[in-house]
Parts: structure tokens; sequence; C-alpha cells
């Protein structure tokens, strides 16, 4: 995709946006994007920045449940190995990252049209009408409807 | 009381369906039936009442997709999550189980008047045994009716089912029947719990919780997401116009 080409391009306009925005504290809050070589970044600063498209969705599974498959031709793998979380950490494009708790969508389009199905399960689904323009008013008021959500994990 | 409520539509709602018709309509949708517990506090009744009474709604409901042309119908009942309530609580829910599994088997006149064909959906070797006797039978007495499918997800989260699909291709593997080139999207959709019913068009979930808690997760990836906050006891055909009236405003976007 268009964002994940353009990765340092990105980056300037976020650092550029910091520095109009948040003026002298802008340096409190260090930003790095997460790419797949470099898990130990995620660690190290405030805010990782993870980049998806529509292939980081249903194909990754599939890819996992071939990686997962040609261990078992190999016979390295038996197939009641694999559970939940067998499968969850063969899910290479997320790894290191927590499912995320908050989705905010934007748009008119009531879908998720293929956002990480496996990792929204428990996700609080939140809709903005469009990121153009959005005021902090907007985005705190999503933040605010998060904060009232009440998980009951199934209890 | 029965699984599908008796009764033709009143003549505003038959008018209002009319004009929904008019334009495109799911043929699956979704349900997640939430609030149950929140109607019952509520109304100052019993959680199982609460449970009881979510059961009718959905008999109801059922009676509305039928009126209103909607072939199929995907409902979650229980999940996986839920065995972490109370004893006294998962108690109660697989007595209503009992209850309306036994029930169906009694109506199968009814049932077989519609022509509706009862799946259930899970990891069903969790439940007790003699509720897995009782859904056998239900799903082999109505398997070849085919005027309408409702799925009842029990015992059922949608991790649980990729994850099984995984492992049943696995098992190809395993038995010489599949190369791992052979694992695609498609082939996934066809060994997962769903894979004789297509995607559903609309997921609706209800008490205001705005998130998917483990439900069709690989099924819902391009589907209307519908949350609205009436409590499932309290759903009415206007609820449901409503949502079918959003399905309709996203249908060229999700086409």
């Amino acid at each position: 995709g268009i964002f994940k080409r353009n990765n340092s391009r990105l980056m300037d306009e976020i650092l550029k946006q910091q520095q109009e925005l948040l003026g002298l504290d802008c340096s409190k809050y260090t930003m790095e994007f997460a790419n797949q070589d470099n898990a130990d970044q995620v660690l190290n600063c405030q805010s990782t920045l993870k980049v998806l498209s529509p292939e980081d969705g249903k194909a990754e599974i599939v890819k996992a449940a071939q990686d997962f498959c040609q261990l078992v031709a190999q016979q390295q793998r038996t197939h009641t190995d694999l559970d939940v979380n067998v499968l969850n950490n063969l899910l290479s494009s997320t790894n290191g990252f927590p499912d995320p708790d908050l989705v905010l969508k934007f748009g008119p389009v009531d879908s998720t049209l293929g956002f990480l199905p496996w990792h929204i399960r428990l996700t609080e689904i939140i809709s903005l009408p469009s990121h153009l323009n959005i005021s902090y008013e907007d985005f705190f008021s999503a933040l605010h409807h998060y904060a009232a959500c009440e998980q009951r994990w199934g209890k | 009381m029965s699984w599908i409520r008796e009764g033709e539509l009143t003549i505003l709602e038959r008018f209002c369906a009319n004009i929904i018709k008019a334009g495109p309509m799911p043929k699956h949708v979704a349900f997640i039936m939430d609030g149950n517990r929140r109607y019952a506090r509520k109304c100052h009744v019993e959680r199982q009442q609460g449970h009881s009474q979510g059961f009718d709604k959905l008999a109801q409901t059922l009676r509305w997709c039928l009126n209103l042309g909607i072939q199929e119908v995907t409902v979650y009942a229980f999940s996986i999550e839920n065995f972490k309530r109370s004893k006294e609580e998962v108690d109660g829910l697989m007595d209503l189980a009992r209850q309306k599994f036994s029930r169906l088997l009694e109506e199968q006149e009814n049932l077989k008047k519609h022509g509706v064909c009862i799946r259930v959906l899970g990891d069903l070797p969790l439940l007790p045994l003699d509720i897995q006797e009782l859904i056998a039978q239900a799903v082999l007495a109505t398997r070849n009716y085919n005027k309408c499918f409702l799925n009842v997800c029990f015992a059922y989260t949608s991790r649980h089912e990729i994850s099984n699909a995984v492992r049943e291709m696995a098992w190809g593997v395993e038995e010489g029947l599949l190369e791992p080139s052979d694992v695609s999207e498609s082939l996934l959709d066809q060994c997962l719990y769903t894979s004789n019913s297509p995607d559903p068009d609309l997921l609706i979930r209800t008490s205001g919780e705005v998130r998917l808690s483990d439900f069709l997760l690989w099924q819902t990836s391009h589907s209307c997401l519908v949350f609205q906050s009436v409590l499932w006891p309290e759903y009415s055909f206007w609820n449901l116009c409503e949502a079918i009236i959003r399905f309709q405003m996203n249908y060229s976007a999700l086409q």
C-alpha cells in the first residue's frame, strides 16, 4: 500500500505535526515504526506505529496455516499440536504486538473491511465520520466512549 | 415456549416490511443476543428469567426474519468464555438448553411446516453428554429441511473454530490427502463449522456493546456491522427494520 511504501515521508509528517500540535512537549513522545525485523524497538520507545493493509488479515492466517501444515508434512508436528495459542503465535505480522483494545473507524462504511479478523475478537469498535479535519474534541469523545466500555470477558 | 413464534405481521409491520423489501435484503443475518442479564436487573427478576425471555425473543425474531424473507439466521447463544460464569448460572443455561432442545424434538410438525434446518456450531464435546445427544437428535431430525436455516452457536468461539479448521487441514496433510500448498482461504472456509452457509450480510449486536466478542471473526470481515443499544429481550420489529435499513445504506459500498 501507499503508506507502507512511503514510510519515511509518513514519519516526516508525523514529526512535523507533533511539533505543531504539542510545541515544547513533543520531545517527550518518541515515535518509531515497527517493522518485521526490529521487535526490540517496540519495547524501547513510547509510541510505535504499525502500518497494515488487507494482506495482513485473512492472508496472514492462511500463511500461518500453510507454515504449520509444512511442519506437519515434514513430520515435525502433528495436527493435535495445533490449538488457539499455537495458531496465535504463528501469526507473524503482528508478533510482539498486543491485540488492539480499540479500533477507531473512519468513514461511512459500517464494516471492519477485513481488518485483522483474528486480533479484534475483543476490540471495541468506535466510528468517527472522517479522518479529514478531525477535531481534538471528536477524538477525545471517542476515547471517552472507550473508557466507558465495560468488558465482562464472558463472565 | 416454541422455537418459532406463530403469527403474522401486523398491518403496519407488513406495510413497512414491503417498503424495506423494495431494497436489497440481507440473505443471512447474525445476532449477538446481548443484554439478558441487564434486562433482568432492570426488571427486578432473576437472571434465569432474563435468559428465558431472551429465548422467547429469539423465537419472535426468527418469525420476523421468516416474514421478511431472510433465509438464514445465525445466533451466538453460548460462548466458551461463558463457562467462566458461576456454576449456578451455567447450570441454569444448560437446563434452558435441555428444555429448548427437547421442545424442539417435540415440535417436528412445526419445523417441517416452516422447513427449518437447525444446525448447532461449536466445540460440542465441551457440553454435558445428554445435551450433546439432544443436539444431535435435533440436527438429524431437521437436516433435510431447506426453506430456512437457523445456526445456533453453542460452546463456540471464532478462534476455536478457526484453529479447528487449521487442525483439520493439518490432519489432511498428515493423512496424505492434502499438500501444504493446497491450504488456501477457500479451503479454510470449507473447514469452518459454517461451511454450509454463505457469510453473514449483516451482524447485529444488542445492548450497546461495540465489540465482536470472538463471534464469526472470519466470516464477518466484510459484513455490515450494526450495534444497537436496545437490550436483547426488548428487541422489536422496528429495531430489526432499522438494522436492515443500515444494511441497505451500506449495500453498494460493501459489494
